[in-house]
């Protein structure tokens, strides 16, 4: 007798089991154990990307918590056109965005902490190792100064390599979270790896 | 666009280290559940601020008072060219009430037709009516009111009678 491998018991009628397009329309309908299931769903990356753009953890809480009660007001505005999530992180970026020019050139950093898997990241390692010529400089130094050079770049730029390079979304993503072409999308990408190349050059050199 | 890419290898082995940042433990536990009270509150107390109402339904106004707040120099084009507007509709108004007036004055049914009436000779007829008094016509009946002038006095000799025709006695 062979045993199968168990499957997963979903029920279909908790919110946590449903597909996105249900809870959606339940959170319509004025749900909010709905749209709660919808937050937990994507308050992580949401979160990370505020985050990776303003370099404050508690703006980022603010903004982010703004950005899904803005999304659930809006919700009715929601055609289907997109992803609910595509929909949202737009939301998200708009309203950064939008902080960020406000906020102008005041930047003030609230960096959260590095968390235990750092030191195993062996690429990370190879960077203050004693191999490199910053061997003294320390993992947090690094952060700092990484969110330093990140915090120099428009807006714009910033956010396309947060959304590529730290969140690991594809061009075709990020063109239609920021509502522009894909070409765009990679020349903005290119100028702003260039223009961090330059800011970090004692830490990522070309190869 | 490859070598571009080779080139920024050690950049991205570097930006890999933003993905190590996270928030307090536990931080997200309580996320969803701050969203949703914050929702339940705004529900309760009645919906959405002016500011935010105003922004879903006339987003152009917050975009128009955005760009105010980053260039000062346009609330003052903006304020002037409102005013110049206000003057030119001022100006305009009063002006097109003088030409309705005027149009009005020369246009006057009663004041034409009076004095191409008063010019007319009165119809013998009415001179000859009988005593009986019952009058019949079929002129246009003109009221006695003086006819209207530029400057509103009474234009002397322009008063009319009521023409009327007397049926002929056998």
């Amino acid at each position: 007798m062979i045993m199968s491998e168990p499957v997963p018991i979903v029920d279909a009628s908790m919110p946590a089991g449903m597909l996105e397009g249900d809870l959606v329309r339940r959170a319509r309908k004025g749900d909010l154990d709905a749209y709660d299931e919808l937050v937990k769903r994507y308050q992580q990356r949401i979160y990370a990307t505020i985050y990776h753009m303003t370099s404050n953890h508690e703006d980022a809480n603010d903004l982010a918590q703004d950005a899904f009660i803005k999304a659930y007001s809006a919700l009715k505005s929601f055609k289907g056109g997109s992803t609910f999530y595509t929909w949202l992180y737009r939301i998200a970026v708009n309203k950064t965005i939008n902080f960020l020019k406000q906020r102008k050139n005041k930047h003030h950093y609230s960096l959260n902490d590095l968390d235990f898997n750092t030191e195993n990241n062996p690429d990370l390692v190879a960077l203050i190792s004693e191999k490199t010529p910053v061997r003294e400089a320390g993992l947090t130094e690094l952060q700092k100064k990484l969110n330093e050079a990140l915090m120099k770049l428009s807006e714009p730029h910033r956010m396309v390599v947060v959304l590529h390079d730290v969140q690991g979304q594809s061009h075709e993503e990020i063109a239609e979270i920021m509502d522009c072409n894909i070409g765009t999308v990679r020349s903005r990408l290119f100028y702003a790896r260039q223009q961090l190349q330059s800011y970090l050059s004692e830490y990522a050199k070309p190869a | 666009m490859n070598e571009n890419e080779h080139n920024f290898e050690e950049l991205k082995k570097l930006l890999k280290l933003k993905q190590h940042e996270v928030p307090p433990p536990g931080y997200f536990n309580n996320f969803s559940g701050q969203v949703v009270s914050r929702i339940r509150a705004g529900e309760a107390g009645g919906a959405q601020t002016y500011v935010e109402r105003l922004q879903s339904e006339a987003p152009w106004v917050i975009n128009l008072l955005r760009i105010f707040e980053t260039r000062p120099g346009l609330i003052g084009g903006f304020a002037t060219s409102l005013c110049l507007l206000l003057v030119l509709v001022v100006v305009f108004a009063d002006r097109s009430d003088v030409a309705s007036k005027n149009l009005l004055t020369v246009s006057d049914p009663s004041a034409t037709m009076g004095s191409s009436v008063a010019s007319m000779p009165v119809p013998s007829l009415v001179a000859a009516s009988d005593s009986s008094g019952i009058v019949a016509s079929t002129n246009p009946v003109t009221s006695l009111q003086p006819v209207a002038t530029l400057f509103g006095q009474p234009a002397s000799g322009s008063l009319f009678q009521p023409a009327g025709f007397a049926p002929a006695s056998q």
